[in-house]
């Protein structure tokens, strides 16, 4: 039968179309609105002023400083909040292995800044980080040190921030981990043990190597997701000061009302720059992933 | 392995997008602009969102949206002016909404105008006056006034600054406010010091009260470009020429002398400048505690001020250098050029300028400007002023009023100078240089 054929060719195609249309809905047409944005100097609220100007937009990110400022703050940013989180994840997870009650009472409590809202957590670090009244220079002061403007000078504003975001983000992947670990069979761990082998040969043989791909994993989500730090910047600094907290996202937002044409060409860069590095990672790193 | 590679990275790169769209929905902004203190003073910081339920609209009733940017104490007056106004209207129906701040506001304006969704009446930030009015869609509302039998010259002079454009009459005054300063006169009383009236009394004062052991200050401001922009058009200078095609205070070295000022005062621990975030409120906290002998803030604190402080406080002028000089702020009444209830929409207003009933009680509940000279001199203001010479003060102050930063491309322009005051204030960066790159990024966009 002729219809059969006709049937088999397009099956696949009907069946993911509810899938697809959705996400040409939302996720590709945005992209390719996005796009063609960029090229405009756009007038959101009367199309007809709307200017076509080419790769201005684009020039002009990359000739502006406060562009690169937010590109640097934002890598620095990343690079502390993915190091920081996942060495503090593992030396927790490492703690918290064995199944005590105390453990899961400990485990419990670092866990609970997951579940706060991250706004709440910025406004209480605002708080505990202000240079006069504030808990942390209070003790600083108590043990001698000298007292820091935290989130009020630029030297120290984006270290501070990347504080918060780490404390924040520790109890969520040391589940991960410690979900991990305990998934390791212990038969390898005995096998070692018979064969005397030192703690520090245990755990880069065999910890480390078994626990790849719950890392890598979160090597990628933590770095999208640091990328487009938001909400932390958005309360605590506003970018500042004179630009020392503006990331990327941040930077976007400061243009949604004056100029949404730059606002989607540095979109643009963003999603690129997103891409680049994801594309990196699975090129190098992949192959280092052991999969049971 | 090459599919699979291309399908991560084309789900990384949909997340980044998502991630740059992300951004402008439903963040809470607190108002960078030149009036927040007028919004988020100590009385009217909670901000509520209070949207009066819209009633049963049935019977030929016309209804009226309305978008403000008032929250908290202020939100709570303007709904009853709302309430007021429907009382007395049987076939008109406004409905007032809470939008944000006003920096929230413009946004969600310019998306709703896009949408097709926008309100028939919003009120909108002075500045941003003429980038809506620009992508024309702000009602020409001359024509209703003249049928009303009301005149321009029915308002306050010094507030009509930003109500026309390419001579079309887009807006009109409704909660204004002007910088003014505030002085705690028993700080000044208790070194022998007169309130400042030049920039040069105002520097012996300030260093003459600054204190580090008690922790005290003599001056501060809130994080904004409202105030810079004052000591600008004091200095004898002006923001954009006249033109509008570049910035006219960096070439003539009045950027320089303004800043230097403050540097000055700065350096020597007499000026306090607060971190940008939530800055009104800090400032407002340090001078009710009198961690700050003066302050240069906004005309729509002084009501939350008084009721808070236990010292002698008074405002006066802000301190002149060539001449005395202040912008206004504050926010516009526009009708959408969209709207299809324009009579109705402009019976609101209407009310609300020449009804004694209308924003008049607003003004008094507030401490916003009366903006019609029909509520200068009526008893009720008068009464007002005699019992609170503070707020007169503010309403004098308006004969030097003057903007010198009215354009299409402000808003823009705004955010280059912000980055330009941080630099010097914070970082202090050399001023010289940090003006200079200023004027450059100015000038590529009043010229594109």
């Amino acid at each position: 039968m002729p219809n059969r054929g006709w049937w088999a060719l397009l099956r696949p195609y009907v069946m993911i179309a509810p899938a697809m249309a959705g996400i040409g809905l939302f996720v590709i047409y945005p992209i390719f609105y996005l796009i063609k944005l960029s090229f405009y100097k756009y007038n959101l609220m009367n199309k007809a002023k709307s200017k076509y100007i080419g790769f201005d937009n684009y020039q002009k990110i990359f000739t502006r400083d406060d562009f690169y400022q937010a590109l640097g703050n934002t890598a620095v940013y990343t690079v502390g909040v993915v190091a920081g989180t996942m060495l503090l994840s593992l030396l927790v997870a490492l703690w918290l292995k064995r199944k005590t009650r105390w453990n899961r009472i400990v485990q419990a409590g670092i866990f609970t800044p997951h579940i706060v809202s991250i706004v709440s957590i910025a406004l209480l670090w605002m708080w505990l980080m202000e240079p006069n009244q504030g808990l942390l220079n209070f003790l600083l002061k108590l043990f001698g040190l000298p007292p820091s403007a935290w989130l009020q000078s630029s030297k120290t504003a984006l270290l501070s921030v990347i504080l918060v975001s780490v404390w924040q983000s520790i109890g969520y992947y040391t589940l991960i981990i410690v979900a991990a670990l305990q998934s390791i069979p212990p038969t390898i761990y005995e096998a070692a043990a018979l064969d005397n082998a030192s703690r520090a040969k245990v755990f880069f043989r065999i910890t480390l190597p078994l626990l790849s791909p719950q890392l890598f994993f979160i090597l990628v989500i933590m770095t999208i997701g640091s990328f487009k730090v938001f909400d932390t910047v958005q309360v605590m600094t506003g970018g500042g000061p004179n630009g020392a907290t503006s990331t990327i996202v941040y930077y976007i937002y400061q243009f949604r009302t004056t100029n949404i044409g730059y606002s989607a060409a540095t979109g643009v860069v963003l999603m690129a720059i997103i891409g680049l590095l994801t594309f990196l990672y699975f090129r190098l790193l992949a192959r280092k992933v052991h999969y049971q | 392995m090459a599919n699979k590679i291309r399908g991560v990275l084309a789900a990384t790169a949909l997340m980044g997008v998502l991630a740059g769209c992300g951004g402008g929905n439903g963040n809470n902004a607190a108002p960078n602009d030149a009036n927040q203190g007028a919004s988020s003073s100590p009385s009217a910081s909670a901000s509520a969102s209070a949207s009066p339920s819209a009633e049963a609209t049935g019977g030929g009733k016309t209804t009226v949206q309305f978008w403000h940017s008032l929250g908290g104490k202020n939100g709570e007056y303007m709904d009853a002016l709302i309430k007021r106004f429907n009382d007395s209207h049987p076939d008109i129906e406004v409905v007032g909404t809470f939008q944000g701040g006003y920096d929230e506001t413009v946004t969600k304006l310019q998306q709703a105008i896009a949408s097709n969704t926008a309100p028939d009446v919003s009120m909108l930030e002075r500045a941003y006056v003429q980038m809506f009015a620009d992508s024309d869609v702000l009602e020409d509302m001359k024509p209703y006034l003249d049928k009303s039998g009301m005149s321009p010259d029915d308002f306050t002079a010094g507030l009509m600054g930003h109500s026309y454009f390419d001579n079309k009459l887009v807006s009109l005054p409704l909660n204004r406010s002007t910088p003014i300063l505030h002085v705690n006169k028993t700080l000044l009383d208790a070194k022998g010091l007169s309130v400042p009236k030049t920039w040069d009394e105002l520097k012996t004062a300030a260093n003459a009260l600054a204190d580090k052991g008690k922790g005290q200050y003599g001056l501060t401001m809130p994080y904004d470009t409202w105030y810079q922009l004052a000591m600008i058009t004091q200095a004898g200078g002006k923001f954009f020429n006249d033109d509008k095609t570049s910035v006219d205070f960096i070439d003539n070295g009045v950027g320089e002398k303004v800043f230097a000022y403050l540097k000055d005062l700065q350096n020597a621990g007499a000026f306090y400048y607060p971190p940008q975030q939530d800055s009104g409120n800090i400032v407002n906290k340090m001078f009710t505690e009198g961690k700050v002998a003066m302050m240069y803030q906004s005309t729509g604190s002084i009501g939350g001020l008084m009721e808070a402080v236990n010292f002698d406080y008074v405002t006066a002028f802000l301190p002149k250098d060539q001449e005395y000089a202040n912008p206004t702020g504050g926010a516009n009444v526009t009708i959408l050029s969209g709207s299809k209830n324009k009579d109705a929409a402009w019976e609101f207003i209407r009310w609300m300028d020449t009804d004694p009933q209308g924003a008049q009680q607003f003004i008094v509940q507030s401490g916003y400007l009366p903006f019609t000279k029909a509520m200068v001199d009526s008893q009720e203001i008068k009464d007002l002023w005699a019992k609170e010479p503070n707020r007169k003060v503010a309403y004098d102050q308006l004969q030097y009023a003057v903007d010198t930063n009215m354009d299409v491309a402000w808003p823009e322009v705004m955010h280059e100078f912000f980055s330009a005051i941080e630099a010097i204030m914070y970082d202090s960066k050399d001023i010289k240089s940090t003006l200079a790159t200023f004027k450059k990024e100015a000038d590529r966009i009043l010229n594109q």
